[in-house]
């Protein structure tokens, strides 16, 4: 019987089920919709998209598959940069806050389960407020102590992320179940093409440009009668 | 270094009373000298953290504004406060990181009585309520809610004889619903029952021991 059980480990990481609170979180797509700028599964689609070439792509995969590697050498201190520049990255409030509330509750979930010392040491320097525990950092470091490949990492990140999006729009109401799957389905390309294209860049090269998604979710954080997380 | 702050669970259907609950116990705890903080689990909106904030908080200065916390929680408040409870636990490691002084966390969410329960993981001690409105049978259908609570409140007593519910049938249903476990009526509009509720408070979850600020 094989002993290497990393594929269901991605699977339970990037499952929506995996407690880390993402069902909380639209990432501005609740205002989108208070705008009318979301009139169906088409600009959901497209939204998520955008998401993933624009954002999760160069700036939350280039940093988790960064921090792969450095969790792979061990190398703290490298983990903690990229902690910090991820951290940095996150322009509204409740998008920074929510990211690490993610990161540090993911690291505890699997702490819970696997005693891994690098795991432990990073969860000590989040507790000693010398990491922040972002969620991308915290994802790819827990998935290099599960045995799990950097790309499929990369892939489960984008993937968890692509579902908490569609998750919110079917809530919202703006989506029907079905419609939901054939959006994830259609995005499997995208998902796939952006993690190539980043997986192998180095994170000075990390970068994001979503300027309408930035004041959306800026505006939305600001709102009194909401569902979702910014 | 933080310490363990206890917490007590507030659930209930939307309209039954739960913030309402809280704004009336609030100042006997307050008033005893214990240190609280809030976190309203919102479905939709901040308008129960808001109302509390500005009621108990700015008002009454029974604690400070910053301590009165609405969260988001995507829809789910069931799931936020059961199966993934990791938002509200994120919160509350803060919370016990910057204000070691707290005496006791309350915690509210909306949820109906046949799936809400806080996890033993989130709340050390889980208050439900409900109100008359719903009939006199409500006791007796029973849930997670209304069985596995610590304490069944049954609030709105003053409303029964306009909804034609029986309020001795509900006593009746509640004792054999939860065994030996208790619950009170209570009018929280004029106060009434509200003490009681307040002791089982000080006396299973704070132990009667002083307030931190005391000891």
């Amino acid at each position: 019987m094989s002993t290497d059980f990393s594929d269901l480990s991605i699977l339970q990481l990037s499952d929506s089920f995996f407690p880390s609170g993402t069902y909380t979180m639209s990432n501005g797509l609740e205002m989108f919709y208070l705008k009318k700028s979301l009139q169906g599964a088409d600009d959901v689609k497209s939204l998520v998209q955008i998401f993933l070439e624009q954002q999760v792509g160069p700036a939350d995969c280039v940093a988790a598959s960064n921090a792969y590697d450095c969790a792979q050498a061990k190398d703290m201190a490298g983990v903690i940069t990229i902690d910090e520049t991820i951290f940095r990255m996150r322009l509204v409030r409740e998008i920074r806050e929510a990211s690490i509330r993610s990161g540090r509750q993911l690291v505890k979930s699997v702490l819970s389960f696997n005693k891994d010392s690098f795991l432990v040491q990073y969860h000590d320097k989040i507790t000693q407020l010398n990491a922040h525990g972002t969620y991308p950092v915290a994802f790819s470091v827990a998935s290099n102590v599960l045995g799990i490949s950097k790309r499929s990492c990369c892939l489960g990140m984008c993937y968890g992320f692509t579902v908490s999006m569609v998750g919110a729009a079917l809530r919202l109401g703006i989506i029907q179940h079905m419609e939901g799957q054939k959006i994830i389905n259609s995005l499997k390309p995208t998902i796939s093409k952006t993690v190539s294209d980043y997986i192998g860049k180095n994170y000075h090269q990390i970068w994001q440009f979503t300027p309408q998604a930035d004041l959306y979710q800026m505006q939305h954080e600001k709102i009194d009668a909401k569902m979702f997380v910014t | 270094m933080s310490h363990k702050i206890p917490r007590i669970g507030i659930g209930g259907p939307v309209g039954s009373g739960k913030s309402m609950l809280i704004e009336k116990i609030m100042p006997i705890i307050a008033g005893k000298g214990y240190r609280t903080c809030i976190i309203s689990n919102d479905v939709i909106s901040k308008e129960d953290a808001d109302r509390m904030r500005k009621n108990l908080a700015t008002n009454q200065g029974l604690l400070p504004e910053n301590l009165v916390i609405g969260l988001a929680t995507g829809g789910c408040p069931h799931t936020a406060i059961r199966e993934d409870p990791s938002m509200n636990l994120a919160l509350i490691e803060e919370i016990e990181q910057n204000h070691p002084e707290l005496d006791v966390i309350f915690l509210e969410s909306g949820g109906d009585n046949v799936m809400t329960t806080f996890s033993p993981a989130l709340a050390d001690y889980f208050i439900y309520i409900i109100d008359v409105s719903g009939g006199d049978k409500y006791p007796r259908k029973g849930g997670l809610g209304i069985e596995s609570c610590d304490l069944l409140v049954i609030n709105k007593t003053d409303l029964a004889q306009y909804v034609g519910a029986d309020l001795a049938i509900m006593e009746r249903d509640t004792k054999t619903m939860r065994k030996q476990k208790p619950y009170a009526f209570v009018n929280c509009k004029d106060g009434i029952g509200i003490q009681d509720v307040a002791d089982h408070i000080i006396q299973d979850v704070l132990f009667e021991e002083p307030p931190k600020t005391r000891q």
